[in-house]
Formats: structure tokens, sequence, C-alpha cells
């Protein structure tokens, strides 16, 4: 069952890179963090799954996909015909070597039970406070780019929210 | 006294300086009146220093034994009183006979640097900041001199380049003293000079003589004293130089090294002395512009002092020292005076002055006392440290330069009774217009400098004492008696009587000239400027033949010339070729290669963290 | 009390943006200036005492209920907070006149005191995961002070340093998944304990290889820095000056370092890798900064540089080589982001970055021309300013290892840096004036005021290295010199 999932993640993380058109993309990476939830969920990480069904496959899915219907210009992107055949060479490659040394790696690896426990409440008040902090440092500065990129431009009189333009343009 | 107070002597300036640096230009007076009061605080810190203990300063620094060290001691203690009423009698002279200059902020700015600057070579006790502090006056000393205007420019890079190299030689002696005695603290070193210390001796010498304004260093003062402002040329040449310049070579020849009477180095001392006031003086005779002859006697007198300190006779030493003290005074109160002049009159040539007696009458008075003085006037202080010069030299044994001082007391009187008459006496000149007396600020500090010119002379007994005394303490030999006063003032002895038959015979001269050239005051040089063999030697001298800066210059040029064409362009072409053009190549590559494609970046960055597994990996053993 | 280090930005950063409403200008310059100055003021006098005796845990405090974070002060992190609070009070400084031409003051302070406040915490914390949630703090505020003035430039090459970082914080937080999993804690202390008691050198060098590539993306080394020569031109010369000076070597060297030589311990293996990271970084850098035409991008180039000296010298790993690389450090915070600053002082007064289009500007803004040369001459390595020295200790400190083709190379580099600085000058400054330039003006006070403080501190610490190696340096040394013991001693952390 395990293994499913992980070859579900996989294939839909592979999936939302190759694919051609923005909306299936980003529908893939969506239908691909629900895998791993399940993942989180089957290993008790109940917190952990959560988040990131809440999170990635609700709110981030919203945002892509708020994004490129607003911003739908050409359709299809322009890039390289040369990624089809690097990227599944490569990720063959990864894979073989993957999994040549991580099993050697892993057998290296002792057995330990975790030192820090407690439930998930705990160790996000209590155990693990200037994480906390840090955590709202970290939202505070998402918001203030969000003010900061999204101000009303009262000097040169150019209109605000330019912030999209760029959204999959290479060079 | 606490230690740290040996670093308000310098920072008091620097800071001083900073200030008018920073100011900007649109505000007038502020500067002056700050510059003054700052200079008064100066001397009231050099008076408070004095007749202190002898105080230590010790900052580790660079290790090694290099050490930022400062040294309040007799001598260094009377140093810095000098230096400070300098400082303090310029900055006043300067407020009227330098307003108006467009470069004010700097010019106040380097004053106070060059005080700083002094004040920190005269207390350093290590030769390392020594060696920084004196350095730095070289700068301050270019940036002033630049200051006088077009054409300056020319002269300040041969006082820059003369100096840069006296004190080359002077730090390449430094570095054998070190390796010789293995300690760079000046007041642990005491060595005779023999062998490699005698080298050391011999190149330390030429920078401190070179400092004062010895032959043959010394011909970018002449230069100095047309294109440089006045007030500059009575501050640097005049008083600071001589004062560090002897300050060094007593050091060296009384603590550093011990010189022994009529050894080597000693012979080598007096004779340069010699030779500097005899042929300095003589071209002082000749010249036609005020400030040219000043110059020239600044020059010639260095070699009183010289001679005074090579005779390693106590009455002499304490005559060249007093010389030094004595010199400053009175040479700075002639350049002021001519500054003077030059303002009101509006020029320095002997030719179109005359009869300013009448109208400037409080400069002409400070003029004949200062120049009374250098020509050693009994009772004035020159003719006491003259005399005591005499007769160290007359002590060595060695008559021939005693001779050469007379010569030059001779000429010296010879060149200012020309310099006087011409300028305050005889017939109104037709270019002088009617003159007033200059401004307060500007007799004041003349005025200043000719009473204590007066009263070091009078009252011999009081600097001697409170002075000189105390520098010579432990070097004369046990019971021998230091008190010079009796000596010096005793009018009836040979040498003295000698010494006033010379100035009769210089009077005589002067008539003489002043008759033959048709009663013109200014000519009265020329029957010795038109001796045979005089005269021929004079024209060479006029057309810089003997000036070995300019010799040196243009031989330097030739030799360039040369390494252009053979040596530079060669290895030019080698590195055009081939070095730039590697370099060009590997830019180009990595300029193509950072093509802003972010595919790119990431393949980069995933590249190298897989190189860097596999390394780490492989490398662990 | 060092809490405050973190807390006066961070709220600070969240009033900001309300008392912009109210006051546009005044109030965040001199809430923001004097808030830096504050922090100046604690790092050099109060946290100094704090650390005689080694490092201390300091327990943090709200309204006098203990909370439960325990912040670690130890020689390197206080020199790490003194370096940080001395650029950005100058960089707070510059930007009282900077920002007038952007606008929105308030946020840009914000935003600017987030990223402080980031890089504080990442200094204080003890603990690799604290230390990875402050790196992402710094991150963020950094990708949005990048794209600021939202043109098109910016917002691009803002966007490929936030891909490229998001990458890098993966790596770390994968690698940092991994050590948990073996040694079952994440603090400094249980970590070295753990890895000392297991013998598991090959995942141990899987995580190092995870947080050089992670780190050394931050820190802007070959090959992970592309995205800096992208963002150091667009973003305003106040933030370029920040993240050439503080921020690549806080989230990037020091995390590193603390970790390399403070958490793992430095093996042979990882000797040989920082080395060669090390000199090849040095090497394109300067290659790459010889043949730039645009003044920033040339700047941006010459730090990917210098940083590869920096981990050149801790990579040695010899107490010299730890106090050349701390030095070179804390030298290249001072003159590069004078060298920023001056560049965006050019920029903003001649309205170009390009070095072909400049020329003679010593004529009309002297103070920055003379400004420049100071900083020009002090990353080239002239005596007596203080990269001399920094240069000097690193070739010294390779030379003793017995490294000598690698100090041979460092000289060459040295050179070339010295070159293309040499160009920058003439390019920019000296020469005939260009007579578009005619009209310019020198830059405004603040502005001013800021480049002469940082050149003077140039000077000082190339006149008074020893008294700055003794005060600030040698702590930082000896505890980076103890190397994992330091860690072991802070175990129940």
């Amino acid at each position: 069952m395990h293994l499913f999932l992980l070859i579900g993640l996989l294939a839909f993380s592979i999936l939302a890179i190759l694919s051609r058109d923005l909306l299936k993309s980003a529908i893939s990476l969506a239908v691909a963090s629900i895998f791993l939830a399940l993942v989180f969920f089957r290993m008790n990480a109940v917190y952990a799954g959560v988040f990131e069904l809440s999170v990635v496959a609700g709110l981030i899915t919203v945002l892509f996909i708020t994004a490129i219907t607003l911003t739908r210009g050409d359709g299809d992107v322009a890039e390289s015909r040369g990624h089809r055949i690097v990227f599944p060479l490569f990720f063959l490659a990864l894979a073989v070597v993957d999994l040549l040394v991580m099993k050697k790696l892993l057998g290296q690896i002792p057995a330990i039970q975790g030192s820090e426990s407690g439930t998930f409440s705990q160790v996000l008040w209590n155990q693990r406070t200037f994480d906390l902090v840090g955590q709202v440092g970290a939202i505070s500065a998402g918001v203030l780019a969000v003010l900061a990129l999204f101000r009303r431009d009262d000097r040169h009189g150019n209109a605000a929210s330019d912030g999209g333009d760029t959204g999959g343009r290479h060079e | 006294m606490n230690p740290q107070n040996l670093l308000i002597p310098v920072l008091l300036p620097l800071l001083l300086a900073l200030f008018s640096f920073l100011l900007p230009r649109g505000i007038k007076r502020l500067r002056e009146i700050v510059s003054v009061l700052g200079a008064a605080l100066f001397v009231y810190v050099a008076v408070s220093f004095f007749g202190g203990k002898e105080t230590m300063l010790t900052l580790p620094w660079l290790g090694h034994g290099i050490d930022f060290e400062l040294r309040l001691y007799q001598f260094s203690q009377f140093i810095l009183l000098a230096v400070s009423g300098f400082t303090f009698l310029i900055v006043l002279y300067s407020t009227v006979r330098m307003a108006g200059n467009p470069r004010l902020r700097e010019y106040y700015g380097y004053l106070f640097l060059t005080a700083a600057m002094s004040a920190g070579a005269v207390l350093a006790n290590n030769f390392v900041p020594l060696v920084f502090f004196w350095e730095g006056l070289l700068i301050t000393l270019y940036a002033l001199i630049t200051i006088g205007g077009k054409g300056s420019h020319r002269t300040a890079v041969k006082a820059f380049l003369i100096g840069g190299f006296c004190d080359f030689c002077m730090i390449l002696g430094i570095a054998i003293l070190w390796s010789q005695t293995g300690t760079l603290r000046l007041s642990d070193i005491s060595v005779v000079p023999q062998g490699l210390t005698a080298v050391s001796f011999y190149l330390m010498m030429i920078g401190a003589v070179a400092k004062a304004g010895s032959m043959p260093f010394h011909t970018w003062i002449p230069d100095a004293a047309v294109d440089a402002p006045v007030a500059v040329m009575a501050f640097i040449p005049a008083a600071l130089e001589k004062l560090l310049g002897i300050y060094m070579l007593s050091r060296i020849c009384l603590d550093i090294f011990r010189l022994e009477v009529n050894s080597t180095p000693a012979l080598v001392l007096m004779t340069l002395g010699a030779l500097t006031i005899v042929l300095a003086v003589f071209m002082a005779l000749i010249q036609k512009d005020l400030k040219k002859l000043l110059s020239f006697h600044a020059v010639s007198q260095v070699g009183y002092m010289m001679l005074g300190i090579g005779t390693a006779i106590p009455i002499g030493i304490a005559g060249g020292i007093f010389h030094m003290i004595n010199h400053a005074m009175y040479k700075s109160g002639l350049f002021l005076a001519a500054g003077s002049v030059e303002q009101q009159a509006g020029t320095t040539e002997l030719k179109k002055l005359g009869g300013l007696a009448r109208s400037m009458p409080l400069t002409a008075l400070g003029f004949i006392v200062c120049a009374a003085a250098i020509s050693g006037i009994w009772p004035l202080n020159g003719f006491v440290s003259k005399e005591m010069v005499f007769h160290g030299s007359y002590e060595t044994g060695y008559t021939i330069f005693t001779i050469a001082a007379w010569l030059g007391a001779i000429l010296t009187f010879a060149s200012f009774l020309k310099a006087g008459h011409s300028v305050f006496f005889g017939p109104r000149g037709l270019e002088t217009a009617a003159v007033k007396e200059s401004r307060s600020p500007i007799y004041i500090p003349i005025l200043v400098l000719a009473a204590l010119c007066v009263l070091f002379g009078v009252y011999n007994a009081l600097p001697l004492r409170l002075f000189i005394q105390p520098i010579l303490a432990g070097h004369a030999a046990p019971g021998e008696h230091l008190d010079f006063t009796a000596h010096a003032l005793a009018v009836f002895n040979p040498i003295a009587l000698i010494s006033m038959g010379c100035l009769l015979i210089a009077f005589a001269l002067h008539v003489f000239g002043f008759r033959r050239g048709g009663n013109k005051a200014y000519l009265a040089s020329e029957p010795i400027h038109r001796l045979p063999v005089l005269r021929t030697l004079y024209d060479l001298a006029e057309a810089r033949v003997f000036d070995l800066y300019e010799q040196g210059i243009k031989g330097l040029q030739a030799f360039s010339r040369f390494l252009f064409r053979f040596v530079d362009r060669p290895i030019d072409a080698f590195f055009e070729k081939f070095v730039v053009q590697i370099g060009r190549a590997a830019t180009g590559a990595l300029k193509a290669v950072h093509n802003g494609l972010y595919a790119n970046y990431l393949a980069w960055a995933i590249g190298g963290l897989v190189i860097i597994v596999w390394a780490i990996g492989a490398l662990t053993r | 009390m060092l809490f405050l280090f973190i807390i006066v930005p961070l709220v600070l950063a969240g009033l900001l943006p309300l008392l912009g409403k109210v006051s546009k200008r005044l109030l965040p310059d001199l809430l923001a200036s004097a808030a830096m100055l504050f922090l100046l003021v604690l790092a050099v006098f109060s946290a100094r005492p704090l650390i005689a005796d080694g490092g201390i845990i300091q327990q943090a405090f709200w309204f006098g209920a203990p909370l439960n974070i325990r912040l670690l002060l130890d020689g390197f992190s206080l020199f790490m907070l003194f370096t940080i609070s001395l650029v950005s009070f100058a960089v707070t400084i510059y930007s009282i006149n900077y920002m007038e031409h952007y606008g929105a003051k308030a946020n840009y302070y914000a935003l600017l005191l987030a990223m402080i406040a980031g890089m504080n915490g990442l200094v204080l914390s003890g603990d690799l995961f604290t230390l990875y949630v402050f790196l992402e703090v710094a991150a963020i505020a950094s990708y949005a002070l990048v794209a600021f003035g939202r043109g098109h430039d910016e917002l691009e090459a803002s966007f490929k340093y936030l891909m490229l970082s998001a990458v890098a914080s993966a790596f770390v937080l994968l690698s940092i998944a991994v050590i948990f999993g073996v040694t079952g804690g994440v603090s400094f202390g249980a970590v070295a304990q753990g890895l000392k008691t297991l013998n598991i050198k090959y995942v141990v060098g899987f995580c190092s290889g995870l947080f050089l590539a992670g780190f050394g993306l931050k820190a802007a080394l070959v090959p992970f820095h592309s995205w800096l020569p992208d963002a150091h031109p667009s973003a305003p010369a106040p933030i370029s000056a920040m993240l050439s000076g503080v921020l690549i070597k806080v989230s990037g060297v020091y995390a590193m370092t603390r970790i390399f030589l403070g958490v793992f311990g430095l093996t042979p293996a990882l000797t040989t890798v920082l080395t060669v990271m090390g000199i090849v970084s040095i090497f394109v850098g300067a290659l790459a900064a010889l043949g730039q035409n645009d003044i920033k991008r040339m700047l941006a180039y010459s730090s990917i540089s210098q940083i590869g000296y920096v981990v050149l010298a801790f990579g040695i790993g010899t107490p010299l080589g730890i106090l050349a690389g701390l030095f070179h450090l804390f030298n290249h915070a001072l003159f590069k982001s004078l060298l920023f600053l001056n560049a965006g002082a050019v920029e903003q007064s001649t309205g170009t970055r390009s070095l072909d289009k400049m020329g003679g500007l010593a004529k009309v803004m002297p103070l920055t021309a003379v400004t420049s040369a100071i900083g020009s001459l002090a990353i080239a390595g002239v005596p007596p300013l203080n990269g001399f020295w920094s240069k000097l200790l690193i070739i010294i400190a390779l030379v003793q290892a017995k490294m000598h083709v690698l100090a041979a190379l460092a000289v060459l580099g040295s050179v070339i840096t010295l070159w293309y600085y040499l160009v920058l000058q003439h390019q920019a400054f000296f020469g005939k004036l260009n007579e578009a330039w005619q009209g310019v003006k020198e830059a405004p006070f603040w502005m001013s005021a800021a480049t002469v403080l940082l050149a003077l501190l140039c000077i000082v610490t190339g006149l008074a290295f020893p008294f700055v190696i003794q005060s600030w340096l040698q702590p930082a040394a000896d505890v980076l010199g103890k190397g994992v013991g330091v860690a072991l001693n802070f175990i129940g952390f």
C-alpha cells in the first residue's frame, strides 16, 4: 500500500513537471500532494497530513489556478524540446544510483528512539517555542512581502499588482 | 602625569586640522578664530608639559618591538614648546596674510596637520612611529607648497622627492641599526659608530640634515621661496624643519650614537656644515629677491648648527642647539617681515623697494633686530650662539672650520646690510607707492620674535639653563663646568674680537659695493659677484648646474626613455597578446555560460550536489 | 536581553506598516535608524561581557515570565551579531535618502527589519531546526526586498532567486531530517553527542554534502552561485549591500561553518571539498567580473570571489586559517557594502549602471570617488587597509598548511581582483568627465555619511587590526578552534 502511494506521488510529480499545459500541471501537483498527505496519515502524523492537504492541495492549488486563469495569454509555454530527453535519462540514472546507495546508507542507520516526545500542541507551544517565534516571523515576512509587492504606487502613477507578470517565463 | 596625556599634543592639532577641513568654505571668520584659539591651547599644553618629569607612553602595536611609544623628556619638552609657539605665531599671522586665499580651508588643515605630525615626530620614542610622522610631514609640505598657486606644483614635487629620497636613506639607516642592536626603541640605543653602525649613522645623518636644509639637499628651498606662500616659508623651512632636523641630529649624535671628538663621523659632519655655511652664503649674497636671499641664509645657518654639533665638545654642541632655536626665531621673523613687505608693497624684489622704514616702522624694527641677530651682533642671541660654535670648533683643533665660520659671518652681515639697506633705507623706490604699515596680526608675531631674540641674547642664562643645559646633562665629562653664560658674554676674548672684526670687514665691503654701484644698495654685492672665478661659478649655479636634483632628474629622464624603448614596450606586447587575450577568452566563456536560464542554473545546483556528495563519500576513509 | 536582538526588529517590522500610514517618511526613518543603532550599541557594549567565560545560554523572558526559549551566544555568534548590526546600521542610514525615489519606506523598513530579525535569530539559535526556520524568515524578506522596485528585471531576478533558494532549503531540510532520524535530536549538543557515539561516516558525509549544497547556494559558492549576479544589480543598492554584505555570510557561511566546524567536526574530505570549492569560486567570480560592464554585476561576481576566499580559509581548518577566514568575512562585509552603496549613489545620480557611459565622475562626486577608491583598494588588498591583512593571513595559513599551490592561486586571484577594481575605478571615476554628467551633484547627506562611516572603518580596521583581532575575532576563532567540544558543552540545551 505504501509503495502504491509513493509511486503515485512520484508519477504525478513527474507529470506536473513534464506537462505543457499550466492548468494540468497545477492539478497534478494537487493530486501528488494528496498522495503525500495519505502517506503522512499512514505514518500517524495526523497534523502533518492535515496541513499538507489544506495548504498544498487546497490553498496553493487555488492560488495557482487563479493566477493561471487571470494571466492566460497564449496558451502553451515556449520551452525547449531537450528536456523531454534529458529528464527521463537523468531520472533513470538517479533512480539507479539512489537504489544502490540508499540501500547501503540506510543499512547503516541504527535504530534510535526519539528523545523529544509529546503531543503536537505540547511540542509546538512549549518545547519548540523559539521555532514558534521564527514561524511567526516567517509569516510576518510573507505578509510584509505581499504588502510591499502589491502596494498602491503613489509615486509614479503606475497601477499596482504587477506581480504575476513573469509567471512561467524564462529568458 | 598620566602617560595618556602625551597623546594630546598630537591629537589636538589633528582635531583642529579636521575641523578646518570639514568646515564649509562659506563660514568666514569662524575658522580663523578657532584656529587661533586652538593654537593658543596648543601652546598652553606645551607649556604645561614643560618642566615635568620624564614620562613615557607605550602602546603595543605591531609586535616584534614595533610599538607606539612617546617620550617626554627635557629635549622633547623644549622642542614641543618651540613647535607650539611657532604654530601659534604663524596661525596669527596667516589670519591676515592668507585671508582671501581660495584654498584657505586646506591651508589651515595642512598647517595643523604639520603641527600634529611634528609633535608626533618630536615625542616618538620608537623608530616606526617616528618614520610615520616624519613621512607625514612630506605630504603636508607638498600640499602647503601647492597652495602657492601656479607653477608651485613643480617645486612641491621637488621638495617631496628630495625629502623622500633622504627619508629613504634614513629608513635604511634605521633598518641597519635595528639589525645591529635588535631594538627599535630610541631611548634604549647608545652605540659608538664604527663599521656598520657608522654606515647607519651617515644614513640617518643624511635624513636629519636634509630635513634641516643642509647642502646638497637644499635646492628646493630657494624655489619654494618664490612659489610657496610666505607664511609657509616662515613656518616650515625657517622654523619647523630646523627644529626637527637638528633635534634628530642631536639625538643621533648625543643619544643614539656616541660621537667622539674628531672621529671620522664628526669630521664629516663638520666638513659638511662648514661647506654649507660658505657655499650657501655666497649664493645668498648675490640674490636680487628678498625671499630668495632669506632662503639661502636659512640653508647657510644650518651649517653652523651642524658644525656645532659635530664638534662633540659641550660648548659647541650647546651652541649648535642654541643656534637652532635662535635661528628658528630670527629667520621666521625675517620671513614674516618679508611677507609683510610683500603684502603692502606687492613685491619683494630689492630693485623695486626702498625707504620703507618711514612708512612701515614696526616691520622695519622687527627686520632690523632679526637681521642683526642673524649677523651675530652683540648682545643679541645670534652672537651668543655663534660665539659658542666658534669656541667649540676652535677647541677641536681644526682651525679651518673656524675660519669657514668666520667667512660665513662676514658675508652674512654683508648680505643683510644689502637687504636691509635696499628695502628699508635709502630713497623710496619707484614701484613702492604710498604703503602703510601692516595690520597688527602681521607685525605682532614679528615683534614678538624680535623681542625674544633680544631676550635670549641679553639674558642668555635663561634659555641656556632652562633649555640647553638639561639636554647636555650626562654628556659632559665629569668635572667640566657646564656654565656657558660667563663664557658667552665675555666680549674680550680673542675669538669674540675676531668675530667683531669680521663684522667690520663686512660693513666695509658693503660700503665699497654701495659706492661702486652708484649709490644703489641692491648693487652692493656686485663687486664680489663679478670676481673672476666666482663669476663663472655663479653663472653656473644660476643655470642649476650644481643642483643635484635637477641633474638627477635629467639623468633619470634619459634613463627612463631608454627603458621605455627597450624594456617596457616588449613586455607590454607580451602582456597584451598573451595575458589579456587569455583573460578575455575566459571571461567571454563565463559570460556565455551564464545565460539567465533558470533550468541551467538548477541543473548546475543539482549537478554540484551530486558531485559533492560523491566526492565526500570517496574521500571519507 | 539577547532576545531583544530578535524581538525589537520583529515587533518594529510588524508595527511599521501601520505607522507608515500616519507618517510616510520621518517616523519610519527615525525608528528604523534608532533600532539599528540600539542593536549596534547592544552588541558592542552589553553583549560583550557575556562571553567572557566562553559561550552562554540565556533564557528569554517575556515580561518576567520565563519562556522556553534558550539563546546560544558565544564568540562566533557575537562576532556575527556585531557584523550584522554594523552593516545594517550603515545601510539603514543610507536608505533614508536612497529609498526616497522608491517610495513606500515603511514597507521597505519593515521588510529590512524582518530580514535582520531573521539573521539575528539564525545566529543566536542553538538548534538545527531553529536555524532553518530563521534562515527562511530572512530569505522570504530578502525575496521581497530584491523585487521591491517591481520592474521587470527585478521581478525576474527575485523569482529565480526564490526558486533556487527553495531548492537549497529543501536540501537543508532533508539533511536535518536525516540527522534527526539518526541522532534523535536537532540541537547542536545532541547531534554532536550522537555522532560521536555512532560510526556512520557515509551518512554524515551524505548530510554534509546536502548541507554544503544548501548553504553553499545561500553563500553563493560555485556552482550554486547563479542567482547572485542577477539579484544584485536589480535590487535597490542598500539591499544589494545587505545581501552581499551580511545575508550570504550569515545564512551561508555562518551556518555552514557552525555545522561543519562546531557540530560535525572537520574531516579531511570536507577540507578538500571546501578548499576546492573556495578556489573555484575565487577564479570563476574574478574572471567573470573582469568582463562586466554593469557596475553592480561586477561587484556581485566579486562577492562570489571573495566568499571563495573565506570558505577557502575556513576549509583549511587550522587556527590561523579560521582566524583569517573570520577576518576576511568581517572585512568583506565592510568594503563590499561600501562599494555597493557607492554604486547606488552613482546609479542614482547618473541614472545608469553601465561603466561605458560613466567617466570622470570624481570631479562632480568627489566624496563618493574617494570612498569608492578606499573600498576598491581595501578589497584589492592594498596595505595598510584591512583587506591586505586578511588576505595576507589567508595566504600565510595556506602556506603553513602546506597547500602551496592553493596559496599561489590565491595570490593570482588577488591580482585579478586588483585588475578589475582598477578598471572599475578608472572607468567610473577618473579620466575625462563625460559631458552628460556635468550637472550631476554629490550624493545626499545620509548616503555620504553611511559611506564615509564604512570607509573610515576600513581604514581604522586596517591600521589597528591587532586591536580588532584581539577584541572581536579571537573569541570567535577560539570557539571554532575548539570544534565539536563547544557543542558538547551545551548538552541538555
